[in-house]
């Protein structure tokens, strides 16, 4: 072994590398913007949740005590946390603002629920939930079930209740109802719709950024462009070629949650297709703008971190997105996945059809458009 | 004869290099230009103005009749690139039949026909991956020819490629423009250029001299073209 000659080649890679500035910037800033935002995702404290309360709860005369109305002290109760953001709402108003999501869960107090605690010396509390999101779901249960505990207990000191009882034991039963999806649903099925966005999405993308820029590498493009055939033509042919596989991947995909996973899903099958499809052209068009950017293989490997792995974090995969810290919410707003991601819980979890979740597609359709354009427009720079 | 392609005080720059430095040229109907000149003399630049590919920084291109850069006219046009650009992991058929389809397309049989023409038929079917170097050269032309283009722009076609195939090639060149094709051929190899009716020596993004092979050697004096290239270029300053 020669060392001279090793220390030769290891400076040589090592200039290499330093010339390529991008491949720099990507080992030294791109960690650093992916850990963040998992740290910022994961640490900050999620923004309130709406919660809606509709308290009918008409009170109790006790003697000595006075006027007591436990839904109001349960109410004070949920407001004091930094969890909810109370909403007080009529009982007529609420299967409306669940279903529009500006609340996510309503506790219902009738009329008599302080008179009932006070006969049967329990108390039931009605939740509803609007159940499309399972991790969101239990986190309103388990906090509306312990600021009742915790209201109920200030009553048992007062003597009202089970006399002599210790807080732990004030008997609350939560009886929660599902707006959408329902208890059978788990956090997979809140999962699963983005899975099917994001592998819809990556492969088409890969595969299209390759192929394109090969086309360019191999002097294919240039040969191309010298026949009358237009930059759009080309565009357009291969999201038509290649949007053929992704519709295949696509079916694929769907079955394999489906029957497969057995993934719960409400809506329509058709609607399903149609947002991955749409997806699947964005992934096109955002793989021929990416390759303008790219010299060789291993350039367009580091469009991964670059732009596919924010689009996981931020796109509402795991993180819902009206849950994100503020200032992190235009950027998930930005992300074209975000759309399809929202389109496909609203009709697998929600059952949702074309009526409600049109404007999803009409901003899909816009990315697809604004990004074929930009990548006609990139075919451009290197020729005339 | 009317001009085929002309060019008038065609520059492009690219920052401080003038790649195409205020040249004219006028290539006639049928006519075999061979344009001759070491790497980075311009042959590529010129060619690719000529196509359209490239704004000139200055000056006009007719091509056919038609002010380039013009989509249409290249639909007459065949264009042979210097690295053989064709689809790795098509055949040799397919591709030749894709260029073809680009340029309003080409039947089976004539697709058949130039690939006989470059003695390729025995191999149709196989991936342009498993060819020879020469191989994909050949298909590389077929694919220029297929559309029947009424002007061939080939751009050093015979680098790389061995004695007999480059024999080979000159007489499909001379077959062509026996059919009133016209060629515009780039080469650095002088002996080649002895094949064309008219030579355009180029430097520095200018034409040094233009003629015949036997009128640029009377010119200048010399008894071999390498002489005759020499003496031109010396004129100029280095």
């Amino acid at each position: 072994m020669n060392t001279r000659r090793m220390v030769a080649i290891a400076r040589r890679v090592m200039r290499q590398v330093l010339r390529d500035r991008r491949t720099v910037g990507l080992l030294v800033f791109v960690p650093m913007i992916v850990l963040a935002l998992g740290a910022i995702l994961f640490r900050a404290d999620p923004a309130a949740i709406p919660l809606g309360v509709a308290n009918e709860d008409q009170g109790l005369s006790i003697p000595l005590a006075g006027k007591i109305s436990m839904g109001e002290r349960i109410v004070k109760e949920l407001a004091a946390g930094e969890t909810f953001e109370v909403v007080t709402l009529n009982r007529e108003a609420i299967d409306g603002r669940l279903r529009d999501g500006t609340v996510q869960g309503v506790v219902v107090f009738p009329k008599d629920f302080s008179a009932q605690f006070h006969q049967n010396q329990q108390a039931t509390l009605d939740l509803r939930l609007e159940g499309s999101n399972p991790t969101r779901s239990m986190v309103i249960t388990a906090r509306v079930t312990e600021a009742s505990i915790k209201a109920l207990a200030g009553l048992v000191s007062m003597g009202i209740g089970l006399s002599g009882a210790a807080e732990a034991d004030v008997p609350v039963t939560v009886e929660a109802t599902y707006f959408y999806a329902g208890k059978e649903f788990d956090t997979m099925d809140f999962v699963a719709p983005v899975y099917i966005a994001l592998l819809g999405m990556f492969f088409v993308f890969l595969l299209t950024c390759v192929s394109f820029l090969r086309e360019r590498s191999q002097g294919t493009m240039e040969r191309l462009l010298a026949t009358p055939t237009t930059r759009l033509e080309i565009v357009v042919g291969y999201m038509a070629g290649l949007g053929l596989f992704a519709l295949i991947q696509v079916a694929v995909i769907i079955f394999f949650t489906v029957w497969v996973l057995k993934i719960h899903y409400l809506g329509s099958l058709g609607l399903l297709f149609l947002i991955v499809a749409l997806l699947a052209v964005v992934g096109v068009s955002l793989g021929i703008l990416a390759s303008a950017f790219a010299r060789n293989e291993f350039q367009v490997v580091q469009f991964i971190p670059l732009l596919i792995i924010p689009q996981v974090l931020l796109g509402g995969t795991f993180w819902a997105v009206e849950e994100m810290p503020n200032y992190l919410q235009p950027l998930a707003y930005a992300m074209p996945i975000t759309y399809a991601n929202r389109a496909l819980r609203d009709v697998m979890l929600k059952g949702w059809g074309l009526a409600e979740i049109w404007p999803n597609l009409v901003i899909l359709t816009g990315y697809a458009v604004l990004l074929i354009a930009l990548g006609a427009l990139t075919m451009r720079r290197e020729v005339a | 004869m009317d001009a085929i392609v002309k060019a008038r005080a065609l520059s492009k720059h690219f920052g401080p290099l003038r790649a195409v430095d205020g040249l004219n040229l006028s290539i006639r109907a049928g006519e075999i230009y061979g344009l001759l000149g070491p790497n980075g003399s311009g042959k590529t630049t010129l060619i690719r103005l000529l196509l359209g590919l490239l704004k000139p920084t200055s000056g006009r291109v007719v091509v056919l009749g038609q002010e380039m850069p013009h989509k249409a006219i290249l639909a007459q046009i065949g264009y042979m690139t210097q690295v053989s650009a064709l689809y790795d992991d098509l055949t040799m058929r397919e591709n030749v039949a894709f260029f073809a389809d680009m340029c309003g397309g080409a039947s089976r049989p004539r697709v058949d026909e130039v690939l006989t023409l470059v003695d390729l038929q025995d191999r149709a079917g196989s991936l342009v991956r498993t060819l020879s170097g020469g191989m994909k050269q050949r298909t590389s032309l077929a694919c220029a020819l297929a559309h029947r283009p009424r002007l061939l722009l080939l751009d050093e076609p015979t680098v790389g490629i061995d004695p007999q195939l480059r024999a080979t090639f000159w007489s499909y060149f001379r077959r062509l423009a026996d059919d009133g094709v016209t060629l515009i051929v780039s080469s650095h190899v002088m002996d080649e250029a002895e094949r064309c009716d008219r030579l355009g020596f180029m430097r520095q993004g200018k034409l040094l001299a233009e003629g015949s092979a036997a009128e640029l050697r009377v010119q200048a004096g010399a008894a071999t073209l390498e002489g005759a290239f020499l003496q031109f270029a010396g004129g100029e300053k280095r």
